[in-house]
């Protein structure tokens, strides 16, 4: 009896350790990347039916996408990257100017043959996903940009785009790489390989969010970047913020299980950035050139910095992920 | 008491012993610094297939090593801004000497022989000046500090000796950065920094310098490979705002335009701005940098300057040259050979590697 209790007990305790990752992929990953497909076809259909770029239906199509990609934007590897896509769907930051400039080109040229899902994939990564699309139903010269027909299919063709890139995304996830994942042999060759992916994924999107998303607004005192914010012409920098951090917040915990403090600890650590990225009440991130509002944004990325510290000396040592040697060195 | 270099230089004077040389030592391929699991610091010996066949405590973290052309000798460089060099029998790992920069001088953490293996060349900061500088040391002479001369720039970094036609050059990396001990590892000068890749003679004649185009001033050039026709490699670190659009990796066969590799291509964002180490593939065919920041290595084609493979590893910065593909090494102790699209591990020690792979060729 006492034999038969203790080989379930510690059956259980296998399953907890293996639950780690199934759990993150299945109540995390592979719904998100479902969720991300399904938008992304929803707004392809819609962007086929309706073109004026202020119409609601539109927007709203294109914000439910976008937020899906957001909530998914730190799981950097594997089926994203495969054939660039990834890149495809946002290209930011562009600090060359090359997406107005690509769009530009497109709608001199209007060419004919940049309008079939082959050419159109054949184009230049500037010119596609979410980004570029916001220039053509948020920036007032692209929205109204002639001539008029050839914009609407192009935009069509751009959010078919995405959404052939999400699906496929969201293929290879389902098809085998989740998978891959669980059995960790071949790709990872054990589980902890497995779980240093999904650390570094979270390591990723809050490097993301403090150096880009904040840290490019913000600049310096001196010179503040408010045009610099992430989707400002759409008004979605401070609800990415939002967006990511409460992706990032159950990935982390789930990263700590078994560990009861340190799950107390992080959740605390998230809800006090959430709560502030809630409270902005600056949707475009302007604040950052108003000395009277910039230390809020300060306060969140320094927030955020926080996080990322705990999650090193914490999180990531129970992982078996030491602080780099070489990649915090720099010489 | 007779110290044991000068034993071993007296027995040579006397012709008793037979010279040693480098294939005294039974195979070691490569040198790299590395930090111990109980904080010390070392330089090691690899053999091509990652084991090491010795190792020599260093006083701090290393960074660099230079291999003595003809004699199995080496000089271990300390991690800038440093205070020591020592040179180390690479048959035993035995301590012959320690050369301290000039008062007002640090190392960068790089350096290299004459071909004849009489002078030694270090990457050096005049910092009260603001200077860069090589020094020169007599080797034959217990490494005596004979001379310097200006590196051509300021911040020089990594450099390599290049052979062209019977007259061999210092190919050196300017970083462009000015850095100064009182205010550690700051960098004083970015908004002027101009980096450039010189290259001079071993009197110290400035033969050529190569600088990028203005926008990108920013781009420090830090490392440097080069291949079997005397093409340079070069890598580079991004000082300005993270997740701009930017060359790492770059090409220069002095007389023609440096060319740089993948341009437009998003996946050098996946560098994060930061190239570790440079090295060419044994056949010259393709370069890679690492990233330590990016978890990455990358291999461009050097004809086209396309990237072709991408290997993601965790910390990996140590990257050179070997017989069947490349080899890297990483800070969580891996040893790893690349070819073509596999990354394979030769070995795994109890060490967090340092920034550099340093051939023994």
């Amino acid at each position: 009896m006492l034999l038969t209790l203790a080989s379930v007990l510690s059956l259980t305790a296998t399953n907890l350790q293996a639950d780690m990752v199934d759990e993150i992929l299945d109540d995390q990953i592979l719904p998100a990347m479902q969720a991300l497909a399904e938008s992304s076809q929803d707004l392809a259909e819609v962007a086929g039916t309706i073109c004026r770029p202020g119409a609601t239906p539109l927007r709203d199509a294109y914000g439910q996408a976008f937020d899906d990609w957001i909530r998914v934007s730190h799981l950097r590897f594997g089926p994203t990257e495969t054939d660039n896509r990834a890149f495809a769907l946002v290209f930011w930051p562009d600090s060359r100017g090359k997406t107005p400039k690509t769009l530009a080109k497109h709608l001199r040229e209007a060419d004919p043959d940049l309008l079939t899902p082959e050419g159109f994939a054949q184009s230049s990564i500037a010119g596609r996903g979410f980004y570029a699309l916001e220039f053509m139903y948020y920036d007032g010269h692209f929205a109204s940009a002639e001539p008029h027909a050839y914009r609407c299919a192009l935009t069509t063709a751009m959010a078919q785009d995405i959404a052939a890139n999400a699906a496929a995304i969201h293929q290879d996830w389902q098809g085998s790489y989740a998978d891959q994942m669980r059995m960790a042999s071949g790709r990872y060759q054990n589980k902890t390989e497995v779980k240093q992916e999904l650390y570094k994924s979270l390591n990723t999107g809050l490097q993301m969010l403090a150096d880009m998303r904040l840290g490019r607004p913000l600049g310096s005192f001196d010179k503040p970047r408010p045009k610099r914010a992430e989707a400002w012409r759409s008004g979605r920098s401070q609800h990415h913020i939002t967006l990511a951090l409460q992706a990032l917040h159950p990935l982390a915990i789930a990263l700590a299980e078994g560990n009861q403090d340190l799950m107390e600890q992080l959740d605390a650590a998230f809800q006090k950035p959430i709560l502030r990225a809630q409270r902005l009440e600056d949707p475009r991130l302007e604040g950052v050139a108003d000395p009277a509002k910039r230390f809020r944004i300060e306060a969140l990325q320094q927030e955020v910095n926080d996080l990322r510290a705990l999650i090193e000396s914490d999180l990531g040592p129970s992982l078996g992920v030491l602080a780099g040697f070489n990649s915090l060195d720099g010489d | 008491m007779t110290s044991r270099r000068g034993f071993l230089a007296g027995l040579l004077a006397t012709g008793l012993a037979p010279a040693p040389s480098w294939a005294d030592l039974g195979g070691p391929a490569f040198l790299a610094a590395a930090r111990q699991s109980d904080g010390h610091f070392l330089l090691a010996g690899l053999s091509e297939t990652g084991a090491i066949r010795f190792t020599c405590p260093l006083p701090s973290r290393g960074h660099a090593a230079a291999a003595h052309p003809l004699r199995p000798e080496a000089v271990a460089f300390a991690r800038r801004p440093g205070r020591f060099a020592d040179v180390i029998d690479c048959r035993d790992g035995a301590h012959l000497a320690r050369l301290e920069p000039p008062l007002g001088h640090h190392f960068y953490g790089h350096g290299v022989f004459s071909p004849d293996g009489t002078r030694l060349f270090t990457t050096e900061n005049d910092y009260e000046n603001g200077r860069g500088i090589v020094g020169v040391w007599q080797v034959t002479r217990g490494y005596r500090r004979i001379g310097s001369f200006g590196s051509g720039g300021i911040g020089p970094h990594d450099m390599v000796l290049r052979h062209t036609q019977g007259m061999p050059q210092l190919a050196i990396a300017n970083g462009g950065i000015e850095t100064h001990p009182d205010s550690g590892r700051a960098k004083l000068n970015l908004p002027q920094m101009r980096p450039n890749l010189s290259l001079l003679s071993l009197e110290g004649q400035v033969l050529d310098v190569m600088e990028l185009d203005p926008e990108l001033h920013l781009n420090s050039i830090r490392h440097l490979a080069l291949s079997s026709t005397g093409t340079l490699g070069f890598a580079m670190q991004w000082q300005g705002d993270p997740g701009a659009d930017l060359p790492i990796l770059g090409l220069y066969q002095p007389g023609t335009p440096p060319q740089l590799l993948a341009e437009g291509d998003p996946r050098l964002r996946n560098l994060r701005g930061y190239g570790g180490s440079v090295a060419f593939s044994p056949d010259d065919q393709a370069i890679a940098v690492t990233s330590p920041r990016g978890g990455l290595v990358q291999v461009m084609e050097t004809h086209s300057g396309k990237i072709i493979q991408e290997h993601p590893l965790t910390d990996v910065c140590g990257l050179a040259t070997a017989s069947t593909g490349l080899i890297a090494s990483t800070g969580l102790g891996q040893i790893m050979t690349l070819t073509g699209d596999t990354a394979k591990q030769l070995r795994h020690h109890n060490l967090a590697w340092d920034n550099h792979l340093v051939p023994l060729t």
